[in-house]
């Protein structure tokens, strides 16, 4: 990673609503993430967490019904995905796909070519890579596997912390990049992440639970329900949220239960 | 290209301008014409021929067309054709109706090995022909069988004695250049017990206007053999390809066979495997590709006859433009067969809405302690897989390319020898690269 001096990459999601098959998910977001800069997005399930990460990166299957999502300034939502990834915007999978016959190292090179330009030589390539399994400790078998098939859940999670790294975006999303994980997998998956935290990175960290915060420390804490963000604040509302719980912030915000608006 | 010979359709006066090399091949002619004069097209209303419509095949093909002479063969430009061919043990070449070249590595000969045109064998090793023609696919079969019965000339014959092991491949090449003109490629392997061997056969030719190749391959493995069997298709357009395979195996042989086809306009492909004694595997995989207006028709057979015996069958292909594919398996357990072991996939992968590809899988069991199963899927690429690939910056048509590809290492990581590997690679490149 070069440490040059450019303007801040910065992902402006701005009065977003977005539904599926109809049925409103998003309710009007508005999110700004900075390069260099750790938010975490939590909610409890349903509350249109995940959308948001998908909508940003333009998976099939959501209307956006009003809002815009700009990065770096541009309007990415008529971008394909493929054009976001390329633009700088990362988005780790909550259920990481299974390609099967495609290893992981052909799938990254050819990411990875996609992303660079075709100037990239298969040597630079294998050497940055190398570089980044190390960081992770992540084995040599790994990468000739054939992408996510056979893999554990911690295995997936670590490849799409691999791919992070290898690709390096501006701005990534993490969909709840800990969910399904034992303590031993959450650990080494959150070290890894907690790695590549820096000031080129701009982390967008989707979560159900505080316990990845223990070892990410978010600059900045966002709370989801029913597709709006009813509570912003710093590293302290994480730890809030996890002596109250969402029920308790629910009724202090007079938000009822089931989708109904804020009072 | 050379012109077919004025002779069209195949009747008694066709047939008397064939020479027969033995007298035993002169009766089976005869035996196959009646046959074939006997027997009906296949009608679309049985169920063997329900994909596939040939009442309306014209067969005023040309019964025999030359090779030529040595002279005017252009043997390069032929092998050129047929692309790489990497180290061989014996390679015949077979141009149109004739073959016209035969190599057997020197030594191999010395061992009993026994390689090459299938009338000269039938005069020279009667003992080793006689038994063995006809005997897995007889003339009649069909129509179309008894036709090749009747006319088949050329072909390859390859014995391999008892405990002999061929390291490097043999291969025939078929190379068909003649328009109007029907070929009957005849491919006859003989393994002794505890041989080893492992046998190409690659049908090539440009594009023609019409001509049609009835092939059968027919493969007996001895006990305790270790036979590989790899036939590569690619007939150019305008070719109407019927080809019957039919193997046993022996007492603990191990068969692996593949088939791959990319060519014709018209292919109908049966892959048959008779377990015939205890102890025997059989692997069947099977790879292709239509594009345009190809029709395939792929059928295969796991006959389990003898108990602990042990198939797995593999096929995987991908349709293009307005083709259209249908794979039919049969795994037939017979009532001896206890212990059994038998698998049957078959996975389609659909790259244009006009196309359409049915996979449809038959258990027919009738010992009672068997382990059987089959899977089949015809589907389009899996979008999920798409937008994964392209939420990492790869463009569509590159991630389209790159499920396709690796859809089709699932087979390829199973092909032992790494030029069919490549080659096939290199085809399944050039499908996708093309139009439709």
């Amino acid at each position: 990673m070069t440490e040059t001096a450019v303007a801040t990459a910065t992902l402006e999601v701005r009065g977003l609503h977005a539904s599926v098959e109809g049925k409103e998910i998003l309710k009007g977001i508005d999110l700004t993430v900075r390069q260099g800069e750790t938010h975490a997005l939590m909610g409890p399930n349903g509350s249109g967490k995940s959308t948001l990460a998908n909508v940003i990166m333009g998976r099939p299957g959501f209307q956006v019904t009003a809002g815009e999502v700009l990065f770096k300034g541009e309007d990415i939502l008529g971008l394909t995905t493929d054009q976001r990834a390329r633009r700088g915007l990362f988005l780790a999978m909550q259920y990481p796909v299974e390609v099967p016959g495609v290893s992981v190292v052909n799938f990254l090179r050819t990411a990875y070519q996609s992303i660079k330009g075709e100037g990239v030589s298969a040597l630079a390539f294998r050497k940055h890579m190398k570089e980044k399994m190390n960081m992770l400790a992540i084995e040599d078998a790994m990468v000739s596997r054939y992408v996510n098939q056979g893999f554990s859940g911690g295995e997936k999670k670590r490849n799409e912390i691999l791919q992070l790294a290898v690709l390096e975006p501006e701005i990534a999303i993490l969909d709840e990049t800990d969910s399904g994980l034992d303590i031993d997998s959450l650990k080494l998956v959150a070290t890894g992440v907690a790695q590549l935290v820096g000031p080129n990175l701009g982390v967008l960290l989707v979560t159900h639970y505080q316990r990845i915060l223990n070892y990410i420390t978010p600059d900045f804490v966002h709370v989801m329900i029913n597709g709006r963000i009813v509570k912003s604040g710093g590293e302290e509302l994480a730890a809030e949220l996890e002596k109250k719980g969402y029920e308790e912030l629910r009724k202090e915000l007079g938000i009822e239960e089931n989708g109904g608006d804020a009072a | 290209m050379e012109p077919a010979t004025k002779v069209q359709g195949f009747d008694e006066e066709a047939l008397s301008a064939l020479s027969s090399s033995t007298l035993f091949v002169e009766a089976l002619r005869k035996q196959a014409l009646e046959e074939f004069l006997a027997l009906p097209i296949p009608s679309q209303e049985t169920e063997e021929w329900r994909y596939t419509d040939l009442s309306d095949l014209d067969l005023s093909f040309a019964p025999f067309a030359p090779g030529g002479d040595a002279e005017s063969l252009n043997r390069g430009k032929i092998l050129q054709a047929a692309g790489v061919v990497g180290e061989r043990a014996g390679l015949q070449i077979q141009r149109n109706s004739e073959v016209v070249s035969t190599q057997l590595t020197e030594g191999l000969g010395a061992k009993g090995v026994i390689f090459g045109d299938l009338d000269r064998a039938a005069e020279e090793h009667p003992e080793l022909v006689e038994p063995h023609l006809h005997a897995l696919v007889p003339t009649s079969r069909t129509k179309f069988t008894a036709l090749h019965g009747a006319f088949r000339t050329g072909g390859t014959f390859l014995y391999v004695p008892p405990a002999v092991t061929v390291e490097l491949p043999l291969q025939t090449l078929t190379y068909l250049d003649a328009d109007g003109a029907a070929v009957f490629p005849h491919t006859l392997i003989v393994v002794g017990q505890d041989a080893e061997v492992t046998f190409i056969d690659r049908y090539v030719s440009p594009a023609l206007s019409r001509a049609l190749s009835v092939g059968i391959t027919e493969i007996h493995a001895g006990a305790a053999s270790r036979v590989r069997y790899v036939s590569i298709q690619e007939w150019g357009d305008g070719v109407t390809h019927l080809g019957v395979q039919r193997a046993r195996t022996g007492r603990d042989t191990e068969l692996r066979t593949v088939a791959i086809g990319f060519g014709a306009s018209l292919a109908r492909a049966e892959a048959e495997t008779e377990l015939a004694e205890p102890g025997g595997f059989s692997e069947m995989l099977g790879v292709f590709f239509a594009d345009g207006t190809q029709h395939f028709d792929h059928r295969s057979l796991q006959d389990h006859v003898a108990p602990n015996c042990k198939s797995d069958l593999l096929y995987k292909g991908a349709l293009k433009g307005e083709s259209r594919a249908v794979y039919s398996g049969w795994v037939h357990v017979r009532p001896d067969a206890q212990k059994t072991d038998a698998m049957q996939t078959s996975r389609n992968i659909v790259l244009s809405d006009r196309a359409k590809a049915d996979a449809i899988p038959n258990l027919e069991i009738e010992a009672n302690d068997v382990r059987c199963g089959h899977a089949a899927s015809v589907g389009p690429v899996e979008e999920e897989q798409v937008f994964y690939l392209q939420s990492r910056g790869i463009r569509r048509d590159e991630a389209e390319r790159l499920i396709v590809f690796g859809f089709f290492q699932e087979v390829l990581d199973r092909i032992t020898l790494e030029e069919v590997r490549d080659s096939v690679s290199h085809a399944i490149e050039q499908e996708l690269a093309g139009e439709g």
